[in-house]
């Protein structure tokens, strides 16, 4: 697939850049929008003879969930796609919208607020409700970062291409957590254009859960993705993933280690409680956190053994 | 820029900024498509993009370019007439989306499995993006269900409702979709501070109002200042945003403290308004505490030594508990909207979604000093209201004030903003509550104390309804209000009751826990009411009640429970009734000024009629929700069929007896009880009727403890209001009722910042209402004897079929996990903590 030749122009136009517009166009920023709809090579999935992948920027998270060589290559990025949104949303939202997407912090999105995301200096969060707060603390804003997508990748050791860069990880796109400024380290004018994944690993499975108080349609309180491969009942592969905990997706190599060691699922998964810092309301995601990484354990486990 | 509109090449005007709801609504007159909450969340505004259902609101309108839109107006789909078979609808005002999104999920469903109907979980999944706020899923389920088998595919069936095509169609024009020559578009420019004195209004347009109350000072944040009009909503907002207010700041309440500062002194108290309907409670005022009002108590004293003295010899029979409950909003899907004309003769049109179209045209007239006659009202569809558009509200005050301004129509249609955060809900609560029994098992006192915190209003009452249950034992009873800077809150689906029966059924419950005794028994032995018991002996012999577990008698990560709560309410009604019947050629077209707020009472009226008058349906017509004709009642406090529907029968025998001439017309009245009234007068024509209604609600939960989450199962609802007019429609409005208050218990909630005291839960994300996949499997029984003394012999079901719903689902959580929620909602983070203890 190649890059189109006009990306460079659009790159240099001044605006907002818009993809499928699910998140841009409930926040309403000014603009003006530079469409990218039009840039149709950045759309679909390439696969490589060696079984990696390169997932355009403009595929639609519908796209990814439906896919089967995708279901059956990488499947835990399949099934978060598929439990993320709805499905009118899932329709037109692209991959590289999900990534770059804002926060839904409640005061970043309310006007009557100012803090680190919007220009101003402080975290209203932090002096307010913090019951949906991050619960591991790298920096001064608070927000959970949004995109399910980029826990998935981030678990799927996937790579981003940004226009007129190298390829770089995942997680790089977003950093320490560090910046309470922004929710991806992407400049003005950088377009994302494409994700490449590496080959599968055979045997894996894999599951993804979305603590939520409803059955549907709501943000991650938690969000969890394991990838795991069993042999002769023990794990020899694993991958974990989490969201909806900190200001950038995690991957938890306390965890993946503890379940190469031979630790029971119970044992690995309650190591991803050590990071974490409570605030006044938010400590049931500590529990809420070692709980849904233990789902993801348990589901991914049973679905490897057969 | 080209798009493919129905099938139809056409050009429409866009720009990059435009979403393509607007582009449907205000460019091409398609108002199917509702942009209820423009954020994505609530799907009302759902079209195909090339087959493929999409959110509008979100969507650019660049997107669309060369593609094919199909919106509710271009359908034509078994599954629109399945929905309206199955009454899969209540107000209407999300079911453009819901069919649209209904259509190609059938189509594609059966294209790969053949007629059958799918799981009820791929249903719910595949209508995630879609809300109904009156709970119409259960018919939602069974429509799409009904689709599926390809049962629809004809003209079979007969609509539940008699408007249920044009709600499936788009054709139903709701407030929102009116659109006037010339018309203007308003916005309400709000505080952004909790309390402070307004210096200054600076605002860059040629109209401008004023809302500020006399003495200038904002109580709340989100209060209205003033409103601006300009061409479109567009400019408005823009102005709007624009707006500079000079703020004199003063500190604001945001909590209950002692020595929070004061909202109201004396000379401004009278202007806090009121939370409860037409529940008028004076009290002491003491800084921002509005209290107590005691006169509901029955020998308080009495109570009060009793539990004193059980509390002092630590009797094990006294069972106390402090509950609390969040604040809740209405947050109906059609948001407050208005559209306001002066015609040259000076008269006052008022489009208006309204559940009062005779009371707001009276108090318009008062406040615009015009004579009745020339205030004109048209509700003819309204998106849900809930107790929350009764009256003249902000935008109706805008509307006309701008449109006098400005010469020329104005619309002023809250956004999903405005309507969480100043549009009315139901107060927060605190309750403590003390509970003894005697020897025998029976209540020997209670007392209750319950603050409701309801921002700048008054009239929490929620104690006071504690008269209502449980026989004649010595009571006190307390009600306190407590004053803050934050939003008013308004009379809602039963107010009052949801707290106070989360408080009391819950102690109830934990009285039979303790003493090992079935609960439905307990409360068949306290409970006087012979409607309840033919409840409590249908509730009782469900199989699903015999076989429940002990409380905390299971293990392991998932817990099934099921929990019962009791419930009653007043039966009230408009004495003052009446309906005209004009024969029009070979058609009957019966008036009268009420409105169909998804109760159905149109359908109600028609029903009557056909029976009465053996009509065929087509000539039958019914004309409500205008002004212009004999006096209604407004659809508050469970009022309006059983005000109506015995004038309907009334008004059907004159007319027999007059004969069905061209032209004869009768108006028919709503004739006394027997025995008449509690009330001698009616007042605000409201009269309170003898006896009460009642409910009992059995509920099924699954508590997930590693997520702490519970899961509804199912819910049976025993209903005893009497005869029951149109049975489709009564259960309807009790499964509304169950999945409100499933979203009480559950999710609803409304944060405010502590800080500033603006409202963070102002959209649908993080406002949480029930989805269908929350949904529980309904079953409704209608117990019908017990009203022969009301003329009609039924009696409102709206508000009795929600008021006990929470409490229902509290003491199902204690069932299957031995922990008692005491707060609302049951939030994850709660019942994991709880269970941790």
């Amino acid at each position: 697939m190649s890059v189109p030749t006009d990306i460079g122009e659009i790159a240099r136009r001044g605006g907002e850049f818009r993809a499928g517009g699910t998140d841009l166009m409930a926040r309403h920023p000014a603009g003006p929008y530079v469409d990218l709809h039009d840039l149709h090579d950045l759309s679909g999935i390439t696969w490589q003879p060696d079984g990696s992948a390169r997932i355009g920027a403009l595929t639609t998270v519908a796209e990814l969930a439906g896919d089967e060589r995708l279901r059956a290559a990488h499947p835990s990025l399949a099934l978060t796609a598929g439990a993320l949104a709805t499905p009118q949303i899932r329709a037109v939202a692209t991959v590289g919208g999900n990534l770059l997407q804002r926060n839904r912090c409640s005061y970043y999105r309310n006007p009557s607020f100012s803090c680190h995301q919007s220009g101003g200096d402080s975290c209203p969060a932090r002096t307010g409700l913090t019951l949906y707060s991050a619960v591991i603390d790298t920096g001064p804003c608070v927000a959970p970062h949004p995109s399910s997508l980029a826990m998935a990748l981030l678990g799927c050791d996937a790579s981003v291409e940004v226009h007129g860069r190298a390829p770089f990880d995942v997680g790089e796109l977003y950093g320490d957590g560090s910046d309470p400024t922004r929710d991806h380290l992407l400049g003005p004018g950088e377009i994302l254009v494409a994700i490449d994944l590496p080959p599968p690993v055979p045997g894996e499975r894999a599951a993804y859960h979305r603590a939520i108080a409803r059955s549907e349609a709501e943000w991650p309180l938690v969000e969890a993705a394991a990838r795991l491969v069993v042999s002769d009942e023990r794990i020899t592969f694993a991958a974990v993933a989490v969201g909806g905990v900190a200001r950038v997706p995690l991957r938890l190599p306390e965890v993946e280690e503890a379940l190469l060691a031979g630790e029971t699922l119970d044992h690995a998964a309650a190591r991803a409680a050590t990071r974490c810092a409570p605030a006044a309301q938010n400590g049931y995601k500590v529990a809420l956190l070692t709980g849904t990484v233990l789902e993801v354990l348990e589901r991914a486990f049973d679905a490897a053994r057969g | 820029m080209k798009i493919i509109l129905n099938g139809v090449p056409t050009v429409v005007d866009a720009h990059s900024g435009d979403v393509v709801v607007d582009v449907l609504r205000e460019g091409q007159g398609l108002t199917g498509a509702k942009a209820a909450c423009r954020t994505g969340v609530c799907g009302a505004c759902t079209v195909m993009v090339d087959g493929v259902p999409q959110a509008s609101c979100l969507l650019p309108a660049a997107a669309a370019r060369e593609r094919e839109i199909t919106t509710v107006e271009g359908l034509d789909h078994p599954v629109q007439r399945a929905f309206a078979v199955h009454d899969g609808l209540q107000c209407g005002y999300c079911t453009p989306g819901f069919v649209v999104e209904a259509a190609a999920f059938v189509d594609a469903w059966r294209a790969s499995h053949g007629d059958v109907a799918p799981p009820r979980e791929r249903i719910a999944a595949a209508m995630a993006g879609h809300l109904c706020r009156c709970g119409a899923y259960q018919g939602i389920y069974a429509a799409i269900a009904a689709a599926c088998r390809g049962e629809h595919d004809g003209d079979a069936g007969v609509p539940a409702r008699v408007e249920a095509m044009d709600k499936v169609t788009g054709r139903a024009r709701y407030t929102t979709d009116v659109r006037l020559d010339g018309q203007l578009e308003g916005v309400i420019v709000r505080s952004t501070r909790a309390h402070a004195r307004v210096t200054a209004v600076k605002v860059d347009a040629a109209h401008v109002i004023d809302l500020l109350p006399p003495d200038r000072i904002v109580r709340y944040a989100g209060q209205p200042v003033a409103a601006v009009a300009a061409p479109t909503r567009r400019e408005a907002l823009a102005i709007a945003e624009g707006a500079e207010i000079g703020y004199d700041p003063i500190p604001a309440a945001l909590d209950d403290a002692p020595g929070a500062p004061v909202v109201y002194d004396e000379h401004t108290r009278k202007q806090a308004p009121s939370a409860s309907e037409g529940l008028e409670l004076p009290g002491p005022w003491n800084g921002n505490v509005h209290g107590p009002f005691t006169r509901a108590s029955w020998r308080g004293r009495t109570a009060v030594k009793r539990i004193e003295a059980a509390r002092g010899a630590a009797d094990p029979r006294l069972v106390t508990g402090t509950f609390t409950t969040a604040v809740q909003v209405h947050t109906p899907l059609e948001p407050h909207a208005c559209v306001a004309r002066w015609d040259t003769g000076g008269d006052l049109h008022l489009y208006l979604s309204t559940q009062s179209v005779g009371l707001v045209a009276e108090q318009a007239a008062k406040r615009w000093n015009l004579p009745a006659e020339r205030v004109h009202v048209t509700a003819d569809h309204v998106g849900g209201a809930f107790g929350a558009k009764n009256g003249i509200t902000a935008e109706t005050i805008a509307a006309v004030e701008l449109a006098r301004a400005c010469g020329a129509p104005v619309r002023v249609v809250f956004s999903r903003a405005d309507e969480l955060t100043d549009a009315g809900n139901r107060p927060g609560t605190r309750t403590t509550l003390e509970l003894l029994t005697d020897d025998k098992g029976d209540l020997a006192a209670l007392t209750v104390d319950a603050h409701g915190r309801g921002g700048v209003s008054v009239g929490s009452a929620v104690a006071v309804f504690a008269r209502l249950m449980y026989g004649t034992a010595p009571r006190r009873l307390r009600d306190y209000d407590v004053i803050t800077n934050e939003p008013p809150g308004t009379p809602f689906r039963g107010p009052g009751a949801p707290p106070m029966l989360w408080a009391l059924e819950q102690a109830v419950d934990e009285v039979a826990h303790r003493r090992g005794e079935d609960p439905i028994a307990l409360r068949r032995r306290w409970d006087g009411n012979r409607k309840r018991h033919a409840l409590y002996d249908w509730a009782a012999a469900l199989p699903a009640w015999a076989g429940r577990a002990a409380a905390g008698s299971q293990e392991g990560r998932f817990r099934r429970g099921i929990g019962v709560a009791a419930a009653n309410w007043a039966y009230m009604l408009d004495p003052g009734t009446e309906i005209e019947l004009q024969v029009e050629g070979d058609v009957v077209v019966a008036r009268t000024t009420t409105q169909d707020i998804g109760t159905g009472i149109r359908s109600v009226i028609a029903e009557i009629l056909r029976d009465e008058l053996g009509l065929p349906a087509e000539r039958v017509r019914v004309e409500i929700g205008r002004t212009g004709t004999v006096h209604g009642p407004p659809s508050i406090g469970s009022r309006t069929t059983t005000s109506v529907a015995p004038a309907v029968r009334d008004a059907a025998r004159r007319l027999r007896e007059r004969g069905l001439a061209d032209g004869a017309k009768v108006v028919g009245r709503r004739r006394r009880d027997r025995r008449g009234y509690v009330t001698p007068i009616a007042v605000g024509g409201m009269a309170l009727g003898r006896g009460f209604s009642g409910a009992v609600h059995v509920t099924e939960v699954e508590v997930d403890t590693r997520f702490g989450t519970v899961r509804p199962l199912r819910v049976w609802a025993g209903i005893a209001v009497g005869h029951i007019y149109a049975e489709r429609l009564a259960r309807s409005q009790c499964e509304g009722g169950i999945v409100q208050g499933i979203g009480y218990a559950l999710y609803e909630e409304r944060h405010v910042d502590p800080v500033t005291g603006t409202v963070l839960t102002a959209n649908l994300d993080d406002y949480r209402i029930p989805g269908i996949g929350d949904t529980p499997e309904m079953t409704v029984h209608f117990h019908q004897d017990g009203w022969e003394h009301v003329n009609g012999r039924g009696v409102g079901v709206g508000e009795v079929s929600t008021i006990g719903v929470a409490a229902s689902v509290g003491n199902a959580v204690h069932n299957a996990t031995g922990w008692r929620p005491h707060d609302l909602p049951i939030r994850p983070d709660r019942l994991l903590e709880g269970m941790r203890k």
